[in-house]
C-alpha cells in the first residue's frame, strides 16, 4: 500500500486527474455522465465514511466521452466469521462512455449509457498492483419534476470484485428558468458486492442544480454523501 | 427655429407629422427586419444540462446573437446578430446534434427579449 505500485503513462494520467480535483468521486451516484460534445465534465463523490471517487471526460462526439477515473474504497475483512477490520483498495483507470440511445419524448427524455474502465488497483494485502475493467450499463428517465435512474457498475480483477447497484428517483419541488437554481429531492438505493459479502444503503439527498453545475448532499446510516458534477 | 418649435397652424403640423413618418419608415422598416427570431420546439430538453448543451452550440455559430431557453414549454429562441440572418435548418441541425429533437420551427417578429418576457408575463398571469 505505501509503496508506489502504479506506473507509466496510467500513473501520470491519474495523477493529472487527481490532481486537477484534489478529491475522488463516482459516477455511479451522478445523473449524466458526460457533457455535451466539446465540454469536459468532472465528477466528485465524497463519502464519510471513506469511500471517494473523481473523474473527468471529455466528449469527443455527442455520443462518446474518454476520461480518467480515481477509486477509494473500504472492504471489510472477514475475520472469524465477523468483519474484523477494513482494508483500504484505490484504483485508477481510463473510461469510455457511450451514449446508447437517447429518447427524446415531447415531456421527458431518457437515456441508456455504457461506461467502461480499465485500469490499475492496489490496496492492502496484495502483492503490488492489479489491473481491473468494469463494464457499466446505466440508465435514466427526467422530466422537469421527476427523476428516475439506475445502474449496474462491476469492477472485476484477480481477485477483486467490487459491484454497485443502485437505483435513484426523486422529483423537484418546483420548475424553474434555465437561469435558475432548481431543489430536488433524490432517495436512492444502492447494493455493493465485494469478495467478502454486500453492504446496502438508503440514502435521501437534497440535490441543487444550477446550469452546468449539480451539487447533492445526503446522509445515511454510515455518514455524509456529497457529490458534485460540473459540466463546461 | 422657432416655427419648428411651435407650429402655429394646423398645416405645419400636418406636414410636421409627414415629414416624421417619412423619416421614421425606414427605420422602422430595419426594426422589425432585425426583430425576426426563431422559435423552436425541442423534444427532451428537460434540464439545464441539455439546456447548456444546445446553448453551446447555437453561440458558437457566427450568425447567432442572443439565445433564450424557455425549459417549461420547451422552447428554444434564437435571434440574429445585426445585420445577418438565421437559416431554421441550419439552426435546428445544431439542437439535433446536441442530441435533441426538434418538432416544429416558427419565425416570429420578435427580438429575443420580447420573447423572454413574454414567457414570464404569461406565468405570472397563471
Amino acid at each position: 500500500m505505501s509503496k508506489p505500485v502504479l506506473s507509466g503513462r496510467l500513473q501520470r494520467l491519474g495523477a493529472a486527474a487527481v490532481s486537477g480535483l484534489t478529491l475522488f468521486a463516482s459516477t455511479a451516484a451522478l445523473a449524466l455522465p458526460m457533457a455535451s460534445e466539446g465540454s469536459f465534465m468532472a465528477m466528485v463523490d465524497l463519502h464519510s465514511a471513506g469511500e471517494r471517487d473523481a473523474a473527468v471526460n471529455y466528449a469527443v462526439t455527442g455520443r462518446d466521452a474518454l476520461g480518467v477515473m480515481a477509486t477509494r474504497w473500504h472492504e471489510p475483512v472477514l475475520h472469524a466469521g465477523v468483519h474484523a477490520r477494513k482494508h483500504e483498495r484505490e484504483s485508477v483507470g481510463l473510461t469510455y462512455t457511450r451514449l446508447v440511445h437517447r429518447w427524446n419524448l415531447p415531456h421527458a427524455q431518457a437515456n441508456l449509457w455504457f461506461v467502461g474502465v480499465v485500469g490499475q488497483a492496489r490496496g492492502h494485502g496484495w502483492a503490488g498492483s492489479r489491473g481491473f475493467w468494469s463494464p457499466a450499463v446505466m440508465a435514466d428517465y427526467e422530466t422537469t419534476r421527476l427523476y428516475a435512474g439506475a445502474g449496474v457498475e462491476p469492477k472485476r480483477g484477480s481477485g477483486l470484485r467490487h459491484d454497485i447497484t443502485w437505483v435513484r428517483a426523486g422529483f423537484s419541488f418546483y420548475e424553474v428558468d434555465y437561469e435558475q437554481v432548481q431543489p430536488w429531492f433524490i432517495v436512492e438505493s444502492r447494493r455493493t458486492r465485494i469478495t467478502s459479502g454486500s453492504r446496502d444503503e438508503v440514502t435521501p439527498m437534497l440535490r441543487l442544480i444550477h446550469r452546468g453545475l449539480f451539487v447533492e448532499l445526503g446522509r445515511n446510516r454510515e455518514g455524509t454523501q456529497f457529490n458534485l458534477m460540473w459540466a463546461y | 427655429m422657432q416655427a419648428l418649435s411651435r407650429p402655429s397652424n394646423p398645416a405645419r403640423l400636418g406636414a410636421l407629422a409627414a415629414l416624421a413618418v417619412a423619416l421614421w419608415l425606414p427605420a422602422g422598416a430595419a426594426l422589425a427586419q432585425a426583430a425576426q427570431s426563431l422559435k423552436l420546439q425541442v423534444n427532451g430538453m428537460v434540464c439545464s444540462f441539455c439546456a447548456q448543451g444546445i446553448e453551446k452550440r447555437l453561440k458558437a455559430m457566427p450568425e447567432t446573437g442572443p439565445v433564450f431557453i424557455d425549459l417549461r414549454n420547451k422552447v428554444v429562441a434564437v435571434e440574429p446578430r445585426p445585420g445577418q440572418t438565421l437559416n431554421a435548418e441550419r439552426v435546428a441541425g445544431e439542437v439535433r446534434e446536441a442530441g435533441y429533437e426538434v418538432v416544429a420551427t416558427e419565425t416570429v417578429a420578435q427580438t429575443v427579449a420580447q420573447i423572454r418576457a413574454g414567457t414570464r408575463a404569461t406565468r405570472q398571469e397563471r
